[in-house]
């Protein structure tokens, strides 16, 4: 087995996209991040379940060759469907608070938000 | 049949609501009898010894998505038509849009397809539909805090169903499978191997961002304590519980048991020390909402007959009172303006009179004073064990609970308020009537030698020292207000946190 696959690769993606959600105090980039996080994690799940000598799974002429399991690629497309959304839906509510404070920084507007709520 | 038709008819009527906007009223209406009536079908089947499983599609069960009812799932259906009820009533007077029960009709039907759900990947499917759904309602109002509360809650729940995900990728490889069925019949050979553990902290982890446990669900009090009354009574009575339902489906099938020990008392006491110098009535009774999770997942944890349906008494009873405290603190809170309790005790003639009886009534049973619903659950709970470590989690998470809501005391000095219109007498009335009630509906959870054996003189002694002895340190308590760390309910620092709580459920399971 190669040292450089897809569950490797997807585990370095993730650590790349918390570090992201870490680090960067822009809003829209620590979205991007959580996108690339949960990218990750569809990445590892395909390719754990990968077969590269495997055939596509619809009834072939042939017998006999062994088949690819289609039911993680079936979930995986669930999941990036919903991935879709969460980031649909987060966007529209960091337009709402960009068109109030004027920034994406998101210190700042947690700071805003408290002074607001103290006054 | 049945159990597929629960959540598919609350989603026919989501769609309905928007379509139809000046019948929402009758429709929400319908939708409760719909489930009053299937689901006292399904509850005389059950007590008749009789359970409805189907595979959708006609697949076979390893194959298709299974639904199933079971005790955990009739119970907590059982909790949801009693928030339904309540909440309905609450806001029977308002004039909210149409897109707001479309949501209302989401939520339930997510609840109802995730009681019924026996099936891994479903889970996650249904548990991301009530993250979307709960994230929508926190927002409803569009307050700036609010939207910044919800915008938090979906990085972590987002979060932590990565790691949720990730769990169900790796336990697909190793089983082939992910119905918890046949699961839990291949799993019982290998409990000890090396990618069982992993795969059994990822899933715990995902689960617990959305279940309400301290150190992972930071979200939480801003989420909570910002929504509107209503909204904050259904996400804490309800949708908290459904990270619970799935966290007992889990438990005979991975070895959680001492991970979730731990956490109980960590979500415990750190929950009640916020508690206790919370100062804002709706952020205290957030953080409540992570101290009582301890009991739960206590009975979780321990995993005898005794204890676990200790839990799942206390986790109706919690959705009781829960539910009837937040709704009763937000009309105090919209009628007098202030959310801080010291503001609210000097506005208190203004608070009408049912509101108040709410809120006492609220409070002693989730004190656990004897004949309410807090005090079935705790005793359960500490009968169901012999470790003497496990016995004194509760004892001093009671403790701690009388001792944060002995703030709310002079509230409830006997001054004439205004009244109330019926609808919201009716809707305290609906969550009231069952708590007070609770002791005799515990005889369906046991055998009933177990129930005459728990349930004497001695716990309803016990129970009331217990009080006594929280009022007393109450007097003791330093009056300066403690600064307690603010900043760990950030988003940065947040993430962090859930990461670390990641390895520390794989240490514990390393040492277990």
């Amino acid at each position: 087995m190669q040292f450089i696959n897809g569950v490797t690769v997807g585990i370095v993606l993730f650590g790349i996209g918390i570090l992201g959600l870490v680090l960067r105090r822009d809003l829209i980039i620590k979205l991007l991040s959580l996108g690339l996080v949960n990218e990750s994690v569809i990445l590892c799940l395909v390719s754990l379940n990968a077969r590269p000598d495997g055939v596509p799974p619809i009834v072939y002429a042939e017998k006999g060759a062994p088949y690819v399991d289609p039911l993680p690629q079936a979930l995986v497309l669930s999941a990036i469907v919903i991935n879709f959304a969460i980031l649909a839906l987060a966007l529209v509510f960091v337009m709402l608070l960009v068109e109030r404070y004027h920034t994406t920084d998101s210190q700042r507007i947690e700071h805003e938000i408290q002074q607001e709520e103290h006054r | 049949m049945s159990v597929a038709l629960l959540p598919l008819g609350h989603f026919l009527f989501a769609a309905l609501s928007l379509a139809w906007e000046r019948g929402t009223r009758r429709l929400l209406l319908l939708s409760l009898f719909f489930d009053a009536s299937l689901l006292g079908y399904l509850f005389c089947s059950f007590l008749q010894g009789e359970t409805f499983a189907v595979v959708l599609g006609g697949w076979e069960r390893g194959i298709g998505i299974e639904l199933a009812d079971d005790r955990y799932s009739l119970v907590f259906c059982f909790l949801a038509i009693f928030l339904t009820g309540a909440v309905i009533a609450y806001l029977w007077r308002e004039h909210l849009r149409p897109y707001f029960y479309m949501l209302f009709h989401l939520l339930l039907g997510s609840v109802f397809a995730l009681l019924f759900a026996q099936d891994l990947f479903n889970i996650y499917v249904i548990m991301e539909l009530l993250t979307l759904v709960s994230f929508l309602l926190v927002g409803y109002e569009r307050k700036p805090v609010q939207i910044w509360a919800s915008l938090k809650y979906l990085f972590f729940a987002s979060l932590g169903m990565v790691m949720y995900l990730f769990g169900v990728g790796i336990l697909y490889y190793h089983t082939g499978t992910l119905n918890l069925g046949i699961l839990k019949a291949q799993l019982i050979g290998q409990q000890d191997a090396p990618w069982l553990l992993i795969v059994s902290s990822l899933l715990a982890t995902g689960i617990a961002v959305k279940a309400g446990i301290f150190v992972f669900s930071l979200w939480l009090p801003a989420a909570h304590a910002s929504a509107s009354p209503a909204v904050s009574a259904l996400l804490s009575g309800l949708v908290i519980k459904m990270g619970v339902v799935v966290l007992f489906r889990l438990a005979p099938i991975f070895p959680l048991s001492l991970p979730l020990e731990v956490l109980s008392a960590i979500t415990g006491l750190l929950g009640i020390i916020y508690a206790v110098y919370t100062y804002d009535l709706k952020r205290m009774l957030a953080f409540h909402t992570l101290s009582q999770i301890g009991y739960l997942i206590l009975g979780i944890g321990i995993g005898t007959e005794l204890a676990i349906a200790g839990g799942l008494e206390y986790a109706l009873g919690h959705g009781l009172f829960k539910g009837l405290l937040f709704l009763s603190a937000g009309t105090a809170v919209q009628v007098t303006g202030k959310e801080d309790i010291p503001g609210l005790i000097a506005r208190r003639s203004q608070i009408p009179t049912a509101a108040r009886a709410g809120l006492l009534i609220g409070t002693l049973g989730i004190i656990g004073l004897p004949p309410f619903a807090g005090f079935c659950g705790k005793t359960l709970l500490s009968h169901g064990t012999d470790s003497i470590v496990a016995q004194t989690i509760p004892v001093i998470l009671s403790i701690g609970t009388v001792l944060s809501f002995a703030k709310l005391l002079p509230l409830f000095h006997p001054v004439r308020g205004p009244s109330s219109p019926w609808s919201k007498i009716g809707s305290y009335a609906i969550l009231a009537l069952p708590m007070v009630f609770f002791l005799p509906l515990t005889r369906l959870f046991i055998p009933i030698e177990q129930w005459n054996e728990s349930f004497g003189v001695i716990p309803g002694v016990e129970s009331i020292l217990i009080v006594g002895l929280g009022l007393l340190l109450y007097r003791f308590l330093p009056a300066r207000p403690v600064k307690l760390p603010q900043r760990v309910f950030r988003l940065e620092e947040a993430v962090l946190v859930i990461l670390s709580g990641f390895f520390l459920v794989y240490l514990l399971l390393l040492v277990g």
